[in-house]
């Protein structure tokens, strides 16, 4: 099993972590459409990061699904937070939107100076999005948009569990390969 | 007329993927369930819905289920589909009446089981109203409070969004706590110890609300001298996939639990006294998770009675000397047989022991099952529902009811706060850890 690749002098891995208790540049917030917080991630981004998240949020949403925005991190270790809304519960086009949900979060994290982002296997989990089409999709988008040139130097994915983290070990291979 | 022709009606695209994926999950177990109701209505005077609401014929089991029944005739059974008038099959079409099914399946029913052991056809109606919520939530249907609870265990890894910090920091809490207690500044609350005999997982209400019963716990591992260990992942062995009706879900948290328990080389997986988390983990959860478990798997009522029983611990009952009444946990009785060991250990702590009528597996739900204490809307209903649970309890006389769930611990509490009861709620390790002889 493969946990790390080069594409073009950029590095895109794949580890057990926390992803809202991780040192890093950024990372990407699977948002709701309000961009509420609600609870999961977003409990734990309001409960490390403080208020002031939630106080940035206030005047950036509602947004469009695929849309992403960025925020500070408050007192996390992170000190950017993507909030990308991407498609929920098997709505039509989820593989389409989920693409696009990703580029637009590497797009604001790149124009905003990120160079170090971490990813969760998005919209698995609760969104529904099957495991292995999210590792597919998360991988493969990512692979793409690092291989056509970017400043973001560095992308991992944080999986919560070994059950996430095998789909995108595998997935890694291929891109290996 | 037997054809109703409604091919050509237009229909949602959420009714549709309902549709779609309930083909998915029919199994044998499923389809028989589907297949054999006769309405002969045995099931009715079983729920206490009904007895609550004699006069609504909604809450009727047989009437629940026959809404996700009619849809299963006309699409998956060849006599709805050729004749669906002739055996009242009918499709869904639009979004609100997949609203309503989620009001019936989420807000009528606590999956606690006493019309499916009172079946005589033996129609698990629980178990498709489990797979009916789990077909509402993959299509994003559910009550807010399913939503924000399964999204926490989902990515925090544990149902009341406790992070691992606050875990910590309440465990050594607990263990200062115990030090003061036995008097022993070397008493432990080990935290991922390798090769230990006992992992004891716990319900996350105990971290936020109830700490009192892992230092009893604790108390007791102490007192029987025994190679225990928390971990510091993988703890919450309750699992809201089973109320949620999300196997995904269901396993990914139980798999969780085994996974710690074979990185730290565990003999055996100790479950907190929790009815849907005994039953999820130690029961469902290794096909959820799809994982043989090789370690052995145990409530925590069952080890403290063979810590009883031999001879590690001792205990004095007459330390606990109020009246007492055992409410038994659907989860544990109807699903699991958990029925005589707790009422064994409970009479070893305690001298006046008052059976409730009806009792083990006949007994009636808290009102809270079902994941029913995360819906607030539905709160008015299970409360009316309750007064067959309060005329219960009443009728014991006793001052405490003690159970072995720390979900039945929050259903009672508002059964007996609702209908003004003069009685205390307790659970079996607070009894025997003040009963201990140290």
């Amino acid at each position: 099993m493969s946990d790390k690749v080069q594409i073009k002098n950029k590095t895109l891995s794949v580890k057990q972590c926390d992803i809202t208790d991780t040192e890093i540049d950024a990372f990407v917030f699977y948002a709701r459409n309000d961009l509420k917080l609600g609870s999961g991630f977003g409990n734990a981004i309001a409960l490390r990061g403080g208020p002031t998240v939630r106080k940035e949020l206030e005047n950036l949403g509602p947004v469009n699904v695929t849309d992403a925005v960025i925020t500070t991190a408050g007192g996390m270790k992170a000190k950017k937070i993507i909030h990308a809304v991407g498609p929920k519960f098997q709505e039509q086009d989820t593989v389409k939107k989920l693409k696009l949900t990703i580029l637009n979060a590497l797009k604001v994290a790149e124009s905003n100076g990120v160079e170090k982002i971490a990813f969760p296997p998005m919209g698995s989990g609760f969104y529904g999005v099957p495991l292995d089409e999210s590792a597919k999709i998360t991988t493969e988008t990512i692979a793409e948009y690092l291989k056509n040139g970017s400043e973001i130097k560095e992308v991992v994915i944080c999986a919560n569990d070994n059950r996430e983290l095998k789909p995108l070990q595998e997935q890694l291979k291929k891109l290996s390969n | 007329m037997f054809l109703m022709n409604d091919e050509n009606k237009k229909r949602s695209y959420k009714a549709q993927k309902v549709i779609d994926r309930l083909g998915k999950k029919l199994n044998r177990q499923m389809v028989g369930s589907l297949a054999a109701c006769v309405h002969c209505g045995m099931c009715t005077d079983s729920c206490h819905y009904v007895l609550a609401n004699p006069g609504d014929p909604t809450y009727a089991p047989a009437y629940k289920a026959d809404k996700i029944r009619k849809i299963f005739k006309r699409h998956y059974d060849w006599t709805g589909s050729v004749l669906p008038s002739w055996v009242g099959a009918k499709s869904v079409f639009t979004d609100e009446e997949l609203e309503e099914l989620k009001d019936t399946a989420f807000g009528k029913c606590t999956n606690c089981r006493r019309c499916t052991i009172n079946c005589p056809m033996g129609v698990d109606f629980a178990t498709f109203n489990r797979m009916t919520r789990g077909l509402l939530v993959h299509v994003g249907i559910m009550p807010e409070g399913v939503e924000y609870v399964s999204k926490e265990q989902w990515e925090i890894g544990n149902q009341m969004g406790v992070l691992k910090e606050q875990y910590l920091e309440t465990l050594e809490w607990q263990e200062e706590e115990l030090q003061g207690e036995v008097n022993n500044p070397k008493a432990k609350i080990p935290i991922d110890k390798m090769n230990a005999n006992i992992v004891y997982t716990i319900n996350p209400r105990e971290i936020k609300h109830d700490p009192r019963s892992i230092l009893d716990a604790a108390k007791i591992f102490y007192a029987a001298k025994e190679n225990w260990t928390m971990p510091s992942e993988g703890w919450d062995m309750t699992n809201f996939g089973l109320f949620s009706g999300d196997d995904d879900l269901g396993g990914a948290v139980a798999g969780r639990v085994y996974e710690k328990v074979e990185e730290l080389k565990g003999k055996k997986l100790v479950m907190s006294e929790c009815g849907h988390g005994y039953r999820s983990t130690r029961c469902e959860g290794p096909n959820w998770a799809k994982k043989d478990i090789k370690f052995e798997a145990e409530s925590s009522v069952i080890t403290m009675l063979n810590y009883i029983k031999e001879g590690k611990i001792h205990v004095d009952k007459s330390k606990n000397d109020s009246s007492y009444t055992f409410h038994d946990s659907c989860n544990n009785a109807r699903s699991c047989g958990l029925t005589e060991e707790p009422r064994e250990l409970l009479n070893y702590v305690v001298g006046d022991f008052r059976e409730m009528y009806p009792n083990r597996a006949e007994n009636f739900c808290c009102t809270g099952g079902g994941g029913a204490m995360s819906m607030s809307e539905y709160r008015p209903r299970r409360l009316q529902s309750a007064i067959v649970k309060a005329k219960q309890l009443e009728a014991t006389g006793t001052k405490y009811v003690v159970t072995s769930c720390h979900n039945c611990v929050d259903g009672l509490n508002d059964v007996i706060k609702h209908y003004n009861l003069d009685m205390k709620v307790t659970q079996l390790v607070n009894l025997v850890s003040n009963a201990l002889v140290i």
